[in-house]
């Protein structure tokens, strides 16, 4: 089934400030391929595909697409030869339709186009390789999950042989994630050549046939599937092996710091996203809301943090009515978020990695001077987080968004669990983040547990969830469907309710 | 021949987009010279007499630190809203609203001891200038209604209103459109050097204030928040609707003291001829000079040494008026064309 050469990039090397992020690297990918691109956060996957795609030029090092040498000039240029990518953040118009996404930038869109013809056409790519969307949707009213397959889509319909995916799963559930694979397998299956970035060994070893394992910048090696081990991947990653299994020892649970009672939440377009959720966490306890995502649990987080507005209910946080409270306020109050988006609202891109590492905390007298903010202490707290959450990044003054996936989303975290909270809502928590980081993250979550802390993880990854959790509530269509304690149901009931059915009608 | 690579960069440093700046000012001053020379005059002998009728004299040198006066006001208006992603056209009629609210006072009020005088009148026209941007803000923020339009807009209104006084109740004596001469108490001593005025120390000192307010307050951070993106801003515990107003306000503040400026530091009287187009002008300032306040005053200087050049081309070698703005227009495509090489490394190779 895997054919002939459709990428082979040679000795390609990039520098960014004097530092080597790519070195002599060597590449290549066959047509009806899903070869995984594998590495620790920073290790250069990104960079490599954008060099395959054209956004950067290589220092040096060439490129050849179907055996001929591969010209980029501008940006758009990859693209129309048949090589596109997904990107680790989306690039989809939110304010418009799936249909006109679809079409957005097609050149053959130029003057006149006739949507019955074009509307038809997708459908067959839709039919094709199984897809299920509403195209006269807005994006921005669709899941991620949804929204992760329109920008497949888009690649289809442009036609490309190689699509590039980068971190497609980080938000999904399991099914999410499964149903996914199994698309990417249809595609890889119709000829084209996929490379598919991820964290996660599983997905790897489900849907891969090759992987390439970069690290600091360095080839370490491309092994086929059935050659290797997850744990061998592991070591070449970076260097050591991870065992990743938690205890949770038991806390003394301080009673409620977070009660809610009959909260109503208004999504976006004005539809219900929460109806009539009522719960409470209490200190020393981490409560887990599982879900398919767009089920009101960004909605949720959004609206005990302030972001959102309630429509009815209250929320109540260490005994005190806070429901109509500002998000400085909660801030202040002892709320800390680390939120779904980090793109664009965990972190303020073009401003520097320091004072994005400060967002939460510049208010507080220590960092006075007079009338002024002492910079040079705030630099010096943003630094202690850099240190403590490895944080690898080119420089501290220069823009967060120069940072790679994972290092942004450390750095997002570092902010929010420094900061002495009482209740921490951490969505996705662990995102993009390599096994160590990840493994890091989560005990830095249990810690505060053990602390006293009350946390909401709003989580699709099952190992996070009944690794972490204390209580676990799903989540399906803004209500819950269940909530019990870990460890009183099985991964498959846990499945029905996430589609649907209510905790009673399970037959036990 | 050639062909031409464009690389996406994420992030130039200020220092590379200043510099990408002169390039566009060089290009758009050979255009410019160009097009001199199809008015049959020789670009160079105008380039110099722009030089010497600044440079060459300390009557020429004053003056153009006269006209950077109120181009640094209004440039510091521009810039930051444009900080907070808020385009304000609107710097000329914040101007005339500033200078309406100032003269307001010597018309109906008492005429006080010259420090208070001029107290109540800077802060008076500071005010003026916010009420009159206080509207596109309120409709930006209540209505969604892009201050683009509004503000750009609400220009015209001043100007109309300002000639409604004009016309009407504040008419001189002369029956022609401008109030009488203010009395001493209600100008701006000068600097001892032609007609540079106090307003030239305010100036300096409000650049000073506004670098340090940006860089090293808490709402200079809030200030960069918000002008870097909303949601994280309010993610962030910052209340954006006011920020935007306060924003809004400052912005139409410093505008108001540019008319300020002008009726008590140059021409001693409301009429309507008072900002030969400084609100306008000030948008140049600000894109030029992006967000550092230092570099205003740079650009503010530059940009008063090509007003008061083409003023004097066109008394010495006959060219049009319009000389002036057209330069002006140049500058401006070709800095918005300079974009382009601030968000992509471009690179001209020969074809193989
Ligand atoms: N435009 C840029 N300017 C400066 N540094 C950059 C730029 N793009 C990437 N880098 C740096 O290059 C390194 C590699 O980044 P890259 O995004 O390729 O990592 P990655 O392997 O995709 O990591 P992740 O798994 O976290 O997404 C990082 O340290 C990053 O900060
Ligand atoms: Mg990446």
């Amino acid at each position: 089934m895997i054919g002939e050469f459709l990428v082979e990039m040679r000795n390609i090397s990039k520098s960014f400030f004097g530092i080597k992020v790519n070195n002599k690297i060597n590449f290549t990918l066959r047509k009806g391929e899903i070869q995984a691109l594998l590495g620790e956060n920073g290790a250069g996957k990104t960079t490599l595909m954008n060099m395959l795609t054209g956004v950067y030029f290589p220092d040096e090092g060439d490129t050849f697409f179907k055996g001929k040498k591969m010209v980029l000039n501008f940006p758009g240029d990859a693209l129309s030869m048949g090589i596109g990518m997904v990107h680790q953040r989306f690039s989809l118009v939110g304010n418009l339709t799936v249909f006109e996404n679809l079409i957005l930038g097609h050149p053959k869109n130029k003057f006149i186009i006739n949507v019955a013809v074009e509307k038809i056409l997708i459908q067959k790519y839709m039919k094709q390789f199984d897809f299920h969307i509403n195209l006269d949707a807005i994006v921005d009213e669709l899941p991620i999950g949804i929204r992760q397959k329109v920008e497949i889509l888009k690649m289809l319909v442009r036609e490309v042989d190689v699509l590039i995916v980068d971190e497609p799963t980080t938000v999904l559930t399991k099914q999410e994630a499964d149903n996914l694979m199994q698309i990417l397998r249809n595609i890889a299956n119709s000829g084209k050549g996929i490379i598919f970035i991820t964290h996660k060994m599983s997905e790897v070893f489900q849907v891969a046939n090759s992987i390439t394992v970069l690290r600091k910048g360095e080839k370490i090696a491309t092994v086929n599937k059935e050659e290797t081990t997850p744990n061998e991947l592991a070591r070449m990653m970076v260097g050591k092996e991870h065992n990743t299994t938690f205890n949770l020892p038991k806390t003394k649970k301080i009673p409620e710091i977070l009660k809610i009672e009959n909260l109503f939440v208004n999504s976006n377009n004005g539809v219900l996203a929460v109806k009539n959720l009522s719960f409470n966490v209490a200190g020393g306890e981490i409560l887990s809301i599982a879900g398919v995502t767009g089920n009101g649990q960004i909605e949720l987080a959004d609206a005990l943090t302030g972001n959102r507005k309630v429509g009815s209910g209250n929320i109540k946080f260490k005994n005190r009515d806070i429901t109509q409270h500002s998000p400085k306020k909660r801030i202040d109050e002892g709320i800390s978020y680390i939120p779904g988006d980090r793109i664009n609202v965990g972190v303020a891109g073009n401003r520097s990695v320091w004072e994005n590492l400060i967002m939460k905390v510049y208010r507080l007298p220590k960092f006075k001077k007079g009338l002024l903010l002492n910079n040079v202490k705030l630099k010096k707290y943003a630094e202690k987080i850099i240190q403590k959450y490895d944080i690898m990044m080119p420089g501290i003054n220069l823009p967060a968004l120069l940072l790679s996936g994972g290092n942004l989303q450390k750095l997002i975290i570092g902010r929010e669990i420094e900061r002495d909270c009482d209740l921490y809502i951490c969505v996705y928590p662990t995102r993009g983040l390599d096994v160590g980081a990840t493994e890091f993250v989560r005990n830095s979550i249990l810690n505060l547990r053990n602390k006293g802390k009350a946390i909401i993880l709003i989580s699709g990854d099952f190992d996070e969830i009944f690794g972490l959790s204390d209580r676990i509530a799903v989540m399906c269509e803004g209500k819950f469907t269940g909530l019990f304690n870990n460890g009183d149901y099985s991964l498959e009931q846990i499945g029905l309710m996430m589609s649907g059915q209510e905790i009673e009608n399970l037959e036990n | 021949m050639f062909r031409i690579k464009l690389e996406q960069k994420e992030r130039v440093s200020k220092q590379q987009e200043l510099i990408i700046n002169l390039y566009a000012i060089a290009f758009a001053l050979i255009l410019s010279g160009i097009f001199i020379a199809l008015n049959g005059a020789n670009p160079f002998v105008a380039f110099w007499k722009i030089l010497t009728s600044v440079f060459g004299s300390r009557y020429g040198f004053s003056e153009t630190l006269v006209k950077s006066i109120p181009l640094i006001f209004t440039g510091l208006s521009v810039a930051i809203a444009l900080n907070s992603k808020i385009w304000n056209i609107g710097a000329e009629g914040q101007l005339f609203f500033g200078a309406i609210f100032a003269t307001a006072f010597v018309i109906y009020g008492p005429v006080l001891p010259r420090p208070l005088m001029l107290t109540i009148m800077v802060l008076l026209g500071m005010i003026g200038g916010a009420v009159w941007a206080a509207i596109p803000a309120l409709l930006k923020i209540k209505f969604k209604m892009n201050e683009v339009i509004s503000t750009l807009l609400l220009n015209y209104v001043a100007i109309n209103i300002a000639d409604y006084f004009l016309f009407g109740a504040w008419k001189g004596k002369d029956n022609f459109p401008y109030t009488p001469e203010f009395p001493l108490e209600a100008k701006f001593p000068r600097l001892n050097f032609g007609r540079v005025h106090f307003g030239f120390i305010i100036a300096i000192l409000l650049v000073i204030l506004l670098y340090i307010i940006i860089y090293h307050t808490r709402m200079g951070y809030k200030l960069r928040l918000t002008g870097s993106s909303l949601k994280a801003a309010k993610y962030a515990g910052i209340e954006i609707k006011k920020m935007m107003f306060l924003v809004f306000l400052i912005s139409g503040a410093l505008a108001g003291l540019a008319g300020v400026g002008q009726i008590c530091g140059i021409e001693y009287k409301l009429h309507q001829h008072i900002s030969n187009g400084y609100g306008y002008t000030g948008i140049i300032v600000a894109w030029l000079a992006r967000s550092n306040p230092f570099v205003i005053v740079f650009f503010a200087f530059f940009l008063s040494i090509l007003l008061k050049g083409v003023d004097s081309l066109q008394i010495v070698m006959h060219l049009p008026a319009a000389v002036g703005v057209i330069i002006q227009s140049l500058i401006l495509f070709a800095i918005l064309g300079g974009e382009l090489f601030k968000n992509y490394n471009v690179q001209i190779l020969r074809r193989k």
